[in-house]
């Protein structure tokens, strides 16, 4: 790998926000395409990170600072992207569902695919059925992402799909759930496509649904 | 030694003597709708009113039949005395901090007659009225929160944990060591106020941050707190904490409640000499969703597991069934 694309890596992964704009302007420069930059330079970092997070190398604090880190190096390189080669993976739209404030998690999960290259809409807490709904209807993404760590709002999960299947919007987007009280017993349960039990399987279920 | 509730569950915290059967606690909320029917007791007036707050513990106690009596159901009556603009829930909603004051980490100025305000009198009052009522008879569980949650309440969770992520040691510590006589004043007078033993919540937990993050910042602050409070603590930090078990056991406390995430047998073997160990029945999937025989056959297990005090992992979800709830003192009824 180029030294300087593995720089960039390294930076990712090891969160030197301070230093990354500079690196990443600096390596664009030299005529690698910004496409490169990205995929084998900042999202593969992120990569690292999900496996390390996966490990338990490294918990939520690092993870921030890295997605923050990759965040900083995409703004540089992303206004010299051309034609396809900018195209996000998918679009990804994500909430924690009525009567649930909790987003940390969720929160995380935004930040790991936007570092996977997923474009994500993120609607925000105590997020109304017909409010989610109305949004996969205008937006059309790929991949649905609802959160929940209240036993109590777990159930808005499966209103969710129910109202999707209502609205003939169902068989148009694969759904995923998460959060501390759901599990893949429940995801099958509710009609829900698949269960993320972290950031980095929500990844990973994102990449499988839309082909990657 | 006699067997009552308040001496099994004594005994069991101090690691002493065994009585004719284990003791179960709550060291975190077992308040649930069907208690709060049971008894008249409804949230939030049980957050903010020293007798309805008295009353659903003694509704966890004489209902559900713990050993206990724990009157402090949020997690918030410290961050509303520290000036958090409180929603403070309904029956099937506990109560959230709708601000955070000190995102950014500016001095948290912590009012010098913080233990009068409301969100803290109360649970002083109600704990008063407990130690009147079951003083002896059943064991006085109170409950603080630790310098780390006060700091997410502060804060904000995420913006904390960035900080923490960004290597901000400085700005983290001096906010830590600003909040920490907040959790050490009002765990001395909730002893004063009748308490037995004192929870120390302080969610460090596994899903979050590192046992390197534990063991750096907050075991010589826990360690601190231990050494300036009087009675007998309890720590609970959620998650899978497998990792920094040992960490705990050197924090000075005298139990450790934990959740399902870590198997009971691994816990008791790793600490279990050191420090007494309460829980673990899993609430998702066992205690709100199960049936009693599911919540019967966990907390045998923790029995034969050789966990000290048997109860819930952490706060039961508000709509648990009461008759899961009862299926723990059967489940200790039947003895070693």
């Amino acid at each position: 790998m180029n030294e300087s694309i593995q720089q960039i890596k390294e930076g990712v992964i090891e969160g030197r926000h301070r230093e990354i704009e500079s690196l990443v302007r600096e390596i664009c420069k030299t005529g690698i395409s910004p496409d490169t930059v990205i995929q084998e330079g900042l999202i593969a970092a992120m990569n690292v990170v999900g496996q390390k997070f996966s490990d338990g190398e490294i918990f939520v604090p690092e993870m921030m600072v890295s997605a923050m880190t990759m965040k900083l190096g995409l703004n540089i390189v992303k206004p010299l992207l051309t034609g396809k080669a900018g195209a996000p993976k998918g679009t990804v739209l994500m909430g924690t569902v009525k009567g649930d404030l909790h987003d940390i998690g969720k929160n995380i999960v935004v930040m790991m695919l936007e570092g996977a290259g997923f474009q994500v809409i993120d609607l925000g807490v105590d997020i109304d059925v017909e409010k989610v709904v109305a949004t996969v209807a205008e937006i059309r993404p790929q991949v649905l992402g609802l959160s929940a760590l209240l036993t109590t709002t777990m159930p808005e999960m499966k209103r969710v799909i129910e109202e999707l299947r209502a609205r003939g919007l169902r068989d148009r987007v694969k759904v995923m759930v998460g959060g501390a009280p759901v599990d893949a017993a429940f995801a099958e349960k509710i009609g829900a496509d698949g269960y993320g039990r972290d950031a980095v399987q929500a990844v990973a279920l994102a990449r499988s649904f839309v082909g990657h | 030694m006699k067997a009552t509730p308040y001496n099994l569950f004594m005994s069991a915290l101090y690691g002493g003597r065994k009585g004719i059967r284990p003791p179960t606690g709550n060291p975190t909320s077992i308040a649930c709708v069907e208690l709060m029917k049971a008894c008249g007791a409804f949230f939030p007036e049980a957050h903010l009113n020293a007798r309805a707050m008295a009353d659903l513990a003694l509704a966890g106690h004489e209902l559900a039949g713990f050993d206990t009596v724990m009157p402090e159901y949020s997690v918030h009556q410290e961050s509303a005395a520290l000036g958090c603009e409180m929603d403070w829930g309904n029956e099937t909603r506990m109560p959230d901090a709708k601000t955070a004051p000190y995102a950014d980490f500016s001095d948290v100025i912590v009012p010098e007659n913080i233990l009068e305000k409301p969100s803290l009198r109360v649970v002083l009052d109600a704990l008063s009225m407990l130690r009147r009522e079951v003083g002896g008879q059943a064991a006085i569980i109170g409950k603080v929160m630790g310098p780390w949650t006060l700091s997410y309440h502060m804060a904000g969770t995420q913006n904390f944990l960035l900080q923490l992520g960004l290597g901000e040691k400085d700005k983290i510590n001096r906010m830590l060591r600003q909040l920490m006589p907040v959790t050490i004043a009002f765990a001395n007078a909730q002893f004063r106020a009748g308490a037995d033993a004192v929870v120390l919540a302080d969610h460090a937990t596994g899903n979050l941050v590192g046992p390197y993050h534990y063991r750096d910042y907050l075991l010589p602050i826990h360690q601190e707190i231990t050494a300036r409070v009087g009675g007998p603590m309890i720590l609970h930090i959620c998650g899978n904490c497998l990792d920094r078990l040992e960490f705990f056991a050197e924090s000075g406390v005298d139990a450790y409640h934990f959740e399902w995430q870590v198997d009971a047998r691994t816990a008791v073997e790793k600490i279990g000499k050191r420090i007494s160990l309460i829980g673990n029945l899993n609430n998702p999937k066992t205690m709100f969703q199960g049936t009693p025989e599911d919540v019967y056959k966990q907390a045998r297990y923790a029995i034969e597991a050789g966990v000290d005090i048997i109860g819930p992992e952490c706060a039961v979800p508000l709509t648990t069934p009461l008759a899961n709830l009862r299926a723990i003192p059967a489940a200790v009824r039947e003895g070693y």
